[in-house]
């Protein structure tokens, strides 16, 4: 009797925490599909239910929302950088891995404490760097600033590749094979999950970032914009009350693919963020 | 220390012997770098170094030597536009940019810098290449040099790459931010306009004094003292959080673990901007919560205890200092909490399930094997990455300026002077005196300071990762 009414409690508990987790994401999907624009202020549920928030969105672009095309924008830089950043950081870990030269142990001292430095401290400098070039308000240029430094985010990979016996490369190294075939025909295949951790990493950063992309991106040209400078910039003071129910429809749509690479990555995250800060 | 000082020593005394002992053709290498590659019949080695000292002298002469003669004023032509009313062009003079002289000169020292290393091995090696000859071993055609870039220096090959990238995203924009924390380059020294130049130390000195006009060191005290709160109470309450919340969904007497698991982790999967923008309009001073806590009372009870000033109806969840701080936690632990719940519950399941066994079976309580053996065990797995965290929310730009920017206004003057808020990091009033007022000096200052800080902190990691690196262990 008293087990029962202790699992009881128990399991309320967490239905507590659910919803308490759960309160906003709902609010998000239940006013996207509200009838009022504006933001609803004395109902959690909307009075009128419409798809026109989505339609809006997607076959009715306007001076302040351009979301195919901000979906568009985001997925190029997001796909050329997930490339870019994945090839640098496989060459990185490799290297500190796999190859033994003098000087490795200074340079990933090095790395570390370079790595330490945050990105939004000298994101000035980088933003006059890229204008000086021409770069801002471009594609490009956001490529950049999103995977021209990923060699340094090894750590994590590095360390699933340290796991990896030698004993495979010294065998292949003595029929002959060159450090180049051990990368591509060993090591790389044999890293498959971290791969698809990093891929997927790197994938998901530029939908998820706001800071560079709201100093890069400063046009004030809807058309130039990702979905987190479009979406931010749907509930400035003079928008907010025409446009609050699209911007939760947006957030809905920008759910969808990332829900999706989440889930694909899940197993792959805990694995990754234990194994790497345990191993350096 | 020692090692790296002998490290310097052999290497220049390395260049030494090299000079001292090589031949004629290594001696003609300090003048054309391809010299000895001639004489030892790699003319494709030889063609490319002469050609790479070639384009360094037309660099220098063409780039880097106008740029680092007016390194030391940064510019002394002013911008001047003349109307011209009988054509109807303006005008301009041949103007120094400031800011382009500073980028171009530290992008020449870099040059320069790279270059000397470029020379000196290129010595060494050449009088290796002397040496082999002379010992009769085999020198190797231009085709072997290729392929040991993919084999025994197959290191270089891979690292080229990455190092331009980080070059170019991390240690430029360093360098530059350095540099401007010593220029007076702000909003009245804007190129192409107007000309900046160095100041000292003077910003530094600026950012620790107090006095009527420069408000910055009262505000700077304030905000790091807030910043470095936040960061205490923002990693360890999600750390502690996300802990329990993982032990309590994988207790054996949880009813299917994996549903409530996914229930939280659907908060992850929007994204964070989203959802901060989304919870601030659920707070706003007129927002759903408010008129819901005025409907059931609330905020009559709260103003009755003096939480909530009685000129105000409603609750300034996010616009009163002192309550803004607490949201801002409060909803940092539901942003953090799901995330660290799927790191502890990795972690978890690999405690030794015998020790907690036989603890139990000594008589110890849930509480005790909690605090002796599963806190222990998971500082002790999870200790770097709880500094990591801690770095990072210093650091934490998303949640405290998409929670307040165009939403919280400081009342105080003294802060306002210097563009700074109550609630902000160091990071957030960084950004802000960039993005909104120009100040870059300050705001290189300001970024050199976060960086001590950080670095201070990261200190301790550093030393366990490197140090005792366990690298060899697994293989």
């Amino acid at each position: 009797m008293k087990k029962t009414i202790k699992s009881i409690i128990r399991h309320l508990v967490l239905l507590f925490l659910s919803v308490v987790w759960l309160i906003p994401i709902l609010w998000l999907f239940v006013t996207s599909f509200s009838g009022y624009k504006g933001i609803n202020t004395s109902h959690f549920f909307p009075e009128t239910w419409t798809l026109d928030n989505y339609a809006q969105l997607f076959l009715r672009p306007d001076s302040i929302v351009q979301y195919p095309r901000w979906f568009w924008n985001t997925f190029v830089i997001a796909a050329f950088s997930c490339i870019i950043s994945t090839i640098l950081v496989l060459m990185v870990s490799y290297t500190m891995s796999k190859t033994r030269f003098p000087g490795r142990k200074g340079l990933m001292s090095f790395s570390i404490i370079l790595n330490m430095f945050p990105g939004v401290l000298s994101m000035i400098a980088i933003y006059f760097i890229l204008k000086t070039m021409g770069l801002t308000n471009s594609h490009l240029g956001m490529i950049i600033v999103y995977s021209a430094g990923a060699g340094l985010g090894y750590l994590i990979c590095k360390g699933f590749m340290d796991t990896i016996s030698t004993s495979l490369s010294e065998a292949a190294k003595l029929e002959g094979a060159s450090q180049a075939t051990i990368f591509f025909r060993i090591i790389i295949p044999l890293s498959k999950p971290i791969i698809v951790y990093t891929v997927i990493n790197a994938f998901l950063a530029p939908w998820a970032d706001f800071v560079f992309a709201k100093l890069m991106l400063n046009s004030g040209v809807a058309t130039d914009w990702t979905v987190a400078i479009g979406l931010f910039n749907m509930l400035g003071k003079s928008m907010i009350n025409k446009y609050f129910s699209v911007f939760c429809a947006g957030g809905v749509v920008i759910a969808i693919p990332i829900s999706a690479l989440f889930v694909i990555m899940q197993k792959f995250y805990v694995e990754g963020i234990t194994g790497g800060s345990v191993k350096g | 220390m020692k090692n790296g000082l002998n490290a310097v020593g052999k290497y220049f005394k390395d260049l030494g012997t090299a000079v001292a002992k090589g031949d004629i053709w290594v001696k003609l290498s300090t003048v054309l770098m391809g010299a000895g590659y001639f004489a030892r019949k790699q003319v494709i080695n030889g063609i490319i170094m002469c050609l790479v000292e070639v384009l360094f002298v037309v660099l220098c002469v063409g780039y880097a030597a106008p740029n680092l003669a007016k390194f030391g004023t940064l510019g002394t032509v002013q911008f001047e536009q003349v109307f011209d009313p009988l054509t109807m062009t303006s005008t301009v003079n041949d103007y120094d940019n400031s800011f382009l002289i500073l980028l171009n000169s530290i992008i020449s020292l870099f040059i320069i810098f790279v270059f000397a290393v470029f020379y000196i091995s290129n010595l060494k090696a050449v009088y290796r290449l002397q040496l082999k000859k002379e010992n009769g071993q085999h020198i190797n055609t231009f085709g072997e040099d290729v392929r040991t870039m993919f084999n025994e220096k197959f290191h270089i090959t891979l690292l080229t790459l990455p190092a331009i990238g980080i070059i170019i995203m991390n240690i430029l924009p360093i360098l530059v931010l350095i540099a401007v924390a010593f220029t007076n380059y702000d909003q009245q020294h804007m190129p192409p306009n107007a000309l900046f130049t160095w100041v000292g130390w003077n910003n530094f000195k600026n950012l620790f004094t107090s006095s009527v006009t420069v408000t910055f060191g009262y505000s700077f005290k304030k905000i790091l003292i807030w910043t470095l709160e936040w960061a205490v109470l923002a990693t360890f309450t999600t750390y502690i959080g996300g802990i329990l919340m993982a032990k309590f969904i994988n207790d054996k007497r949880t009813k299917l673990p994996k549903l409530w698991r996914t229930l939280f982790i659907i908060s992850i999967a929007v994204p964070q901007f989203v959802t901060l923008l989304l919870v601030r309009s659920f707070f706003a001073d007129n927002g759903i919560v408010n008129t819901f806590c005025t409907s059931v009372g609330f905020t009559d009870f709260l103003k009755n205890i003096g939480l909530v000033p009685s000129n105000l109806s409603y609750i300034p969840f996010l616009t009163n200092p002192g309550w803004a701080k607490v949201m801002i936690v409060i909803i940092n632990i539901w942003i953090g909490i799901p995330y660290q719940m799927l790191v502890a519950t990795g972690v978890l399941m690999n405690i030794p399930e015998d020790q907690i066994e036989s603890a139990r079976i000594d008589g110890a309580n849930p509480l005790q094997i909690f605090i002796k053996i599963t806190m222990p065990y998971m500082l002790f797995v999870t200790g770097p990455s709880l500094i990591t965290d801690f770095v990072k929310n210093i650091n934490n730009f998303n949640v405290i300026y998409l929670l307040t920017q165009d939403v919280f206004v400081t009342s105080d003057q003294l802060l306002a002077n210097s563009n700074a808020k109550e609630i902000d990091l160091l990071v957030t009033w960084l950004f802000r005196l960039t993005n909104e007022y120009y100040n870059y000096k300050m705001a290189s200052v300001i970024g050199i300071i976060v960086f001590i800080i950080c670095a201070a902190f990261t200190l301790v990691t550093f030393t366990r990762t490197i140090k005792g690196d366990k690298e060899e262990e697994f293989q």
